[in-house]
């Protein structure tokens, strides 16, 4: 909807104060900010931003946050949808428990979640102590990155998922059956292609929080530039070192990159919603 | 034969929604299975494409048993009511869903689409999704596409019932006649009367997991055996009368009708007459009938309809008149009547006109239980009984009405007695039956204090000469209650193995009566020991359960169930009592 129109009565009234209103917020957190972060950056001449976004240590840095974004993300897709099938399709005792604690990761400080899982996953952790021996080092590697972010994409790609696997009613899986399909084929002609437009969404959802994340990353990362330096704690490291344009330059990388995951994610509700839901 | 069920049960938490169905599908039939929701027809059809499993009985297709198979080996076509497409596909992809399955080469699987395409006339769609479709287009490729993988059997379930009047009656006959181009033999399930009647070869009606009737549509509507099937297929009046020897009354009013049982020891009984709207003649007086009269009646309400016009007359109090059963109380019970528009210029109505009323067709119900009469001490106590929560819904669901008597009202006036005698179960219940049984009464309900609905119901007799009688109320008991019917034969105990293939055929015979007389599946049982300790403990064995009991000695029969019928809590037990000697009885009952 890019055009102003306004013919029939609406249920709020009062349409231009609404708009106003909302320009107006959006004006002042989003992108009166974002215009100031890409002003800082542009402060700086051309060839030194391309120098400092494309250090090795910052390139190091991208490749490690999109890297482990996207193999998190990955693992939530699978995992995510894995769950949200369970909850959806099966009645067990403790549903609405197991239900709670899926937006458990949104709730808590994602600094305590990064402590908890290093007290885990270290070498003299819970956990930890079973997969050193196994040569499996979690905490303090890229490793360890990719758990701390499976988990706080976890709940994007299940909440997502969870109202379209509800919508695959029962009748089209028992349609394929009877057609002559096994299950398998009905799960891979039938019910991943309904699904697929939400999982696709929650893929980006989890990938776009993964890459923006910080604080449950920082405790287990350890930190080792060009090794477990992620993007988000360099420009951190610039602001500390006062080098506000530095970081200012890498912020815009991210800020672009963020923009593209938003953008497609728009793009891809609009087309699910287009091949699933022409007006009948 | 195409289609072959046999005995089919399935039940949920124990409470069988399949109630042992049989069902032969010739081919290249159109059968259609009616009935109300919750009956359990859409799980049969479920079950028939393999998508439910059942809990006992045999399922086969075209000569193959197909109960073990998997639904994608079936071979049937099935369509939902809500077209369950796939809607990220497009409707060549959708039609051709099967043939991919089968890995059918492209050019075969496009042809044979545009074939289907043809069949169900919506050439030219191909590239549509189903979102751009309407409903009746969906429709459509939804039977194209259950046609696809050319299956032995095409299975409907309420294909219509999304779907506007007029998309529906459009659809319908395109389903009628790809169906009959096709010669496929198919299953519809439908809660739509009309419906079934547009399209079936055979209708079977279902009511709370049983089969009631199979039969052509007009039979069942002429000719239906129960009050269900009666009032379900079609409004219907239905109206106490008495069968006696002269034939059948209403009150003291002879009437023309075809009695469809013969009297039962020359006693007279009361039965059901089913009269339809339309057969009722309407009149000023009595002498212009040109049928029976029935009985005098004030109109209530008149209904333009078009071309019918409805009536809806309050039976007037005369002692003859007939009696009306109606689902609520007698008093509110009204004749429905459809005239034509011909009929109606002959004699103009208006509300509160007084006219006679004649029945030009009536059709007797074979059912053996009419009426209940509940009996008690005192007439306070007899009202109590025939709320007891059982009575009421057998009473509610078989449409009748439960009257109340006091037993020393009965002593008084040894009328004869219409309907199955209700009585509390407890200490006095043995004295009590026997005083009722030796009284004239042919069945009597020993009903313990809140029984629940049955689950299961036991149906045993002693001597083969009551036999028929007890087949006869068990299934028209069993067509009301969702229960499983077992027959208990019982073997008394050293009993040498020679001696056991007389009670084995009893066994297997009482069952092939109850299902080609009655339609009645029921499961047979053989036990060895003595009756009442059999029959107590299968009673014992689980809760809900009920018995009916057929005897034919009044002392003997006491003597022997006394503990059974005094036991606390105790079960609800139907005594069915005829005298194995007929002419005597009749001679007796007339001195």
């Amino acid at each position: 909807m890019n055009k102003v129109r306004q013919r029939e009565p609406n249920v709020i009234p009062g349409f231009g104060i609404t708009l106003g209103f909302t320009t107006f917020f959006l004006c002042a957190i989003v992108l009166i900010p974002l215009a100031a972060l890409v002003l800082k950056a542009g402060g700086m001449d051309f060839s030194r931003f391309i120098d400092v976004i494309t250090s090795p240590r910052a390139v190091a840095s991208y490749r490690l946050s999109f890297g482990a974004a996207m193999l998190s993300a990955a693992v939530n897709m699978v995992f995510g949808f894995a769950l949200a099938w369970t909850l959806v399709r099966y009645d067990f005792p403790g549903r609405n428990f197991v239900d709670a604690i899926i937006d458990m990761p949104f709730a808590l400080p994602t600094a305590v979640s990064g402590i908890a899982l290093t007290a885990v996953f270290a070498g003299n952790g819970w956990i930890g102590q079973y997969l050193e021996p196994m040569g499996i080092k979690v905490a303090y590697t890229w490793i360890g990155i990719t758990v701390a972010l499976t988990l706080i994409g976890m709940p994007f790609v299940v909440r997502t998922v969870q109202p379209a696997i509800a919508e695959v009613q029962r009748d089209l899986e028992d349609a394929a059956e009877t057609l002559g399909a096994g299950r398998f084929y009905v799960f891979r002609r039938i019910i991943i292609p309904t699904v697929l437009p939400a999982l696709l969404t929650g893929f980006t959802l989890a990938f776009a929080r993964a890459v923006g994340e910080y604080g449950s990353v920082v405790f287990i990362a350890g930190n080792m530039p060009m090794k477990t330096e992620i993007t988000p704690l360099l420009i951190f490291i610039k602001l500390e070192e006062f080098d506000y344009v530095g970081a200012a330059a890498l912020g815009c990388v991210m800020l672009a990159i963020s923009f593209v995951m938003l953008l497609a994610i728009n793009l891809l509700q609009l087309w699910g919603r287009k091949r699933m839901m022409v007006s009948r | 034969m195409s289609i072959v069920l046999d005995q089919v049960t399935k039940r949920y938490q124990d409470q069988p929604v399949v109630n042992d169905v049989s069902i032969e599908v010739g081919e290249g039939e159109f059968f259609v299975l009616l009935g109300p929701s919750g009956s359990g027809k859409s799980t049969l059809l479920r079950a028939i494409a393999g998508l439910t499993g059942i809990d006992h009985g045999r399922i086969s297709l075209h000569g193959r048993d197909v109960t073990h198979v998997r639904a994608r080996d079936r071979g049937v076509g099935l369509v939902f009511q809500n077209y369950a497409l796939f809607r990220h596909m497009t409707v060549a992809d959708n039609i051709e869903f099967a043939l991919r399955v089968r890995r059918m080469k492209r050019v075969e699987r496009v042809a044979r689409r545009k074939e289907l395409l043809k069949l169900v006339a919506l050439e030219g769609l191909d590239e549509r999704l189903p979102g751009q479709l309407s409903g009746g287009q969906q429709q459509r490729v939804a039977v194209a596409r259950a046609l696809a993988h050319k299956p032995q059997v095409l299975l409907l379930d309420e294909p219509f019932g999304a779907l506007d009047a007029k998309i529906r009656e459009e659809l319908r006959r395109t389903i009628r006649a790809v169906q009959r181009e096709l010669g496929i033999t198919t299953v519809l399930v439908t809660h739509d009367q009309e419906e079934a009647f547009a399209l079936a070869d055979t209708i079977g009606v279902m009511n709370h997991g049983r089969l009631l009737e199979v039969g052509h549509p007009h039979d069942l509507y002429a000719q239906p055996a129960t009050r269900f099937v009666a009032t379900f297929l079609g409004a219907a009046n239905l109206l106490l009368a008495r069968q006696g020897a002269d034939g059948i009354r209403f009150g003291a009013t002879p009437v023309t009708a075809e009695a469809s049982e013969p009297m039962y020891a020359g006693r007279e009984h009361e039965v059901v007459a089913v009269l339809r709207p339309e057969e009722v003649e309407v009149a000023e007086a009595r002498e212009q009938l040109s049928s029976n009269y029935i009985a005098r009646g004030a109109v209530e309400e008149i209904a333009f309809t078009g071309a019918l016009e409805r009536l809806r007359v309050r039976l007037l109090d005369e002692p003859c008149a007939a009696q009306l059963l109606g689902s609520g109380s007698p008093a509110e019970a009204r004749v429905e009547i459809t005239r034509t528009q011909p009929e109606r210029r002959e004699l103009p109505l208006r509300a509160g006109a007084q006219v006679a009323l004649g029945a030009r067709r009536l059709h007797v119900l074979p059912t053996p239980i009419s009426s209940f009469l509940a009996c008690a001490p005192t007439e306070a106590e007899a009202e109590e009984l025939a709320r007891e929560p059982l009575l009421e819904s057998l009473s509610t669901r078989m449409k009748t009405r439960v009257g109340v008597r006091a037993i020393d009202g009965l002593k008084e006036s040894p009328a004869p007695f219409a309907g199955v005698a209700a009585i509390a179960g407890g200490d006095n219940a043995v004295a009590t039956v026997e005083w009722l049984l030796r009284h004239g009464a042919a069945e009597v309900l020993v009903l313990p204090r809140n029984a629940p609905s049955p689950t299961r119901v036991y149906i045993h007799w002693g001597d083969e000469a009551v036999r028929r009688a007890t087949l006869a109320v068990s299934a028209s008991l069993l067509r009301h209650v969702s229960a499983e019917a077992v027959y208990l034969g019982i073997v008394p105990e050293g009993t040498p193995a020679t001696g056991r293939a007389a009670p084995m055929r009893k066994l297997l015979d009482a069952r092939v009566e109850a299902q080609q007389r009655h339609g009645l599946e029921m499961r047979t049982e053989l036990a060895i020991g003595e009756a009442v300790s059999e029959i107590t403990r299968n009673l014992s064995a689980g809760s809900a359960q009920m018995l009916v009991l057929g005897i034919t000695d009044i002392t003997q029969a006491v003597a022997a169930y006394r503990n059974l019928l005094a036991a606390q809590p105790g079960w609800p037990v139907l005594i069915v009592f005829r005298q194995p000697d007929v002419g005597l009885r009749a001679s007796e009952y007339a001195a």
